[in-house]
């Protein structure tokens, strides 16, 4: 069913009913596994993801997983696992699968320019992901449940890195120039739209990671890239009141005893 | 779980009355009274990585802040409690992995053996160093280090080993040199290891006057010696060193004392554990299963609070199973002190300490 042509033009709504601007439920929690330094679990609509930050700490060589940065600087290096059982079609993705170590350097050059690594020399930081559910943003919510994971390990960062997507409803074919950009794409959208996925420092305009992966009409872009980011601000919202609800939890633990 | 803990917290939350704005920027003097009032107030508010601290020139930053580029900003890069020490403003984070600091007693695992010193892994984030000259060589303190002790640095201590020490010095990259120059120090043996998060957070060590001490267990366990790493890395051991002193206060010779140093330094390195009773196991099980505890219900792990939990978890309570000391049954006693009898002995322990 080509979404494209038929319902959305019609209703103004999305196949689950969301309008352009909505994003879908967000969930996250911190601090979820006591044994690592820090670790989130994230779930963006129906993508779900768990993730741990060891470190920084000696003594991991590089290689593996997309790592960045110099001696002088902590060099963060990011795993990502899919599971088997994520997806619509069950099926193992080999360990140097392409689109993973892609979303892996992605990742690592994200968090490599954000985190103060200079703080720490001759250090790794590492980002492991689980993805245990994907539809759609998968890159989006690697970025999120690694930025909240980063702030539960204490790693001082510049601000946050808030990600979401944003797609556009035409196709290439249509031409139609007053198509509607949509924001938060999920799984059966992702397949027939164009998308890309945006990532900003805090609830800033800057751009911290832009990534497209399919072709669209260059007039399209920008309209896009200013839905995506305003879903960013409302991503960084989320995510600020998941680290500050964790916070007055913790303090309030302090004042007890 | 928490439903006990909740209902302590909640007279705490009444008699605390907050302002109601959470941002603390610092423009005017009169806010700058507020930042203070914010610091002396048991809880402050949480602020996030990005958001401005202040503006104000007149601050100095610390740690847990950075500066914006052409401006006075100062921006908070981690999430915590803001910290005011006269003009310099820094950010506690909630949680966040050790820093060691001279002066800090550290237990830590030998990682790697070099032909100089070893590196030690005390969960920081880098490797500390322990140097062979700052180690107690066995047959005297006072001896000259030669190259046969070089050679031999593995019989003093190899990977995999555990020892408690003290942050000697912390070098320009923040890695921590430590040095075992005390009988207090040295390798551990006879106990157990328990690792538990660093600084901030809920469960975690704190820094405080003791760290390390000895109990007198009940039911016939005998003396236990607890020590707290800054760091996070606990040891519960059978006591064993006080012996030795015991014995020297009975005979007040000096040439007494010197033996017993060497008797002490010939055990230092040993990687046999001593006989230790069932009771004194069953104590040490008890110990570990308070800090445990503690450490689930996000309560600092400090002397008091290992006390309190410990004598709170040696009371019998209603709603388990009766207390049976015949233990070769087999049958469930007081001795698990996880799940919600756990968080019922820290309850008891909170109330304690209160009062």
């Amino acid at each position: 069913m080509p979404l494209d042509t038929s319902t959305y033009s019609l209703a103004l709504l999305r196949l689950d009913g969301r309008r352009w601007n909505e994003l879908r439920r967000m969930h996250a929690q911190i601090s979820t596994q006591p044994t690592a330094d820090g670790s989130s679990y994230l779930e963006m609509g129906n993508t779900k993801v768990i993730c741990t930050v060891a470190g920084p700490a000696e003594g991991r060589k590089a290689g593996g997983g997309g790592g960045t940065g110099g001696d002088a600087n902590a060099m963060v290096q990011v795993e990502i696992g899919i599971a088997g059982f994520s997806g619509v079609d069950r099926k193992r993705r080999a360990r140097g699968d392409k689109r993973t170590s892609e979303m892996q350097l992605t990742v690592a050059n994200a968090f490599s320019n954000t985190l103060f690594t200079h703080l720490y020399p001759h250090s790794t930081i590492l980002i492991t992901l689980y993805v245990l559910s994907q539809d759609g943003s998968l890159l989006a919510a690697c970025l999120n449940a690694s930025t909240l994971a980063l702030i539960d390990a204490g790693v001082p960062m510049s601000d946050y890195i808030a990600a979401c997507t944003s797609g556009s409803t035409s196709s290439y074919n249509n031409n139609d120039e007053a198509a509607d950009p949509l924001l938060d794409l999920n799984g059966t959208e992702e397949q027939e739209l164009p998308f890309l996925t945006v990532g900003t420092l805090g609830a800033g305009e800057k751009v911290s990671v832009l990534v497209m992966e399919s072709r669209v009409q260059a007039m399209r872009l920008e309209g896009m890239l200013a839905v995506g980011v305003d879903g960013c601000k409302q991503v960084k919202e989320i995510l600020d009141d998941v680290v500050r609800r964790h916070g007055k939890r913790i303090l309030l633990e302090r004042v007890k005893i | 779980m928490t439903f006990s803990i909740q209902a302590l917290a909640a007279p705490s939350r009444t008699n605390e009355p907050r302002s109601t704005g959470s941002d603390i920027s610092v423009d005017s003097d009169e806010e700058l009274q507020a930042v203070s009032s914010v610091k002396r107030k048991k809880h402050a508010a949480v602020i996030t990585p990005g958001e401005l601290v202040t503006d104000d020139p007149q601050w100095m930053r610390g740690h847990g802040t950075a500066a914006t580029p052409g401006s006075t900003a100062i921006l908070a890069t981690v999430a915590g409690t803001l910290l005011r020490t006269n003009k310099l403003l820094s950010i506690q984070p909630l949680r966040a992995r050790y820093t060691p600091e001279i002066g800090d007693l550290v237990v830590g695992r030998i990682v790697s053996v070099e032909t100089k010193r070893w590196k030690v892994d005390v969960s920081a984030p880098l490797l500390a160093h322990l140097p062979l000259s700052a180690i107690n060589l066995p047959g005297g303190i006072l001896r000259k280090r030669t190259s046969t002790d070089e050679l031999a640095i593995r019989t003093f201590f190899s990977e995999g080993d555990l020892l408690v020490a003290e942050v000697q010095s912390v070098y320009q990259d923040g890695a921590a040199s430590l040095h075992t120059r005390s009988l207090r120090y040295g390798k551990l043996r006879n106990g157990v290891f328990i690792r538990v998060s660093g600084t901030g957070g809920g469960g975690s060590v704190v820094r405080a006057r003791r760290q390390v001490w000895t109990i007198n267990t009940a039911n016939g366990g005998g003396d236990v010696d607890v020590v707290l790493g800054v760091n996070g890395y606990i040891w519960i051991c059978k006591h064993s060193r006080g012996e030795l002193v015991a014995s020297s206060e009975e005979a007040k010779k000096m040439n007494e004392i010197t033996r017993m140093e060497e008797a002490v330094s010939e055990s230092m390195y040993s990687n046999r554990n001593d006989e230790i009773p069932p009771q004194t196991r069953r104590e040490i099980a008890r110990l570990t299963g308070c800090v445990k505890a503690l450490v689930e219900n996000g309560i600092r792990v400090d002397e008091e609070m290992v006390m309190a939990a410990y004598h709170a978890s040696l009371e019998p309570d209603g709603d388990d199973v009766p207390m049976t000391m015949d233990y070769d049954e087999g049958h469930e006693t007081h001795e698990y002190l996880g799940g919600s009898r756990g968080s019922r002995v820290v309850a008891a322990a909170v109330e304690a300490t209160k009062g």
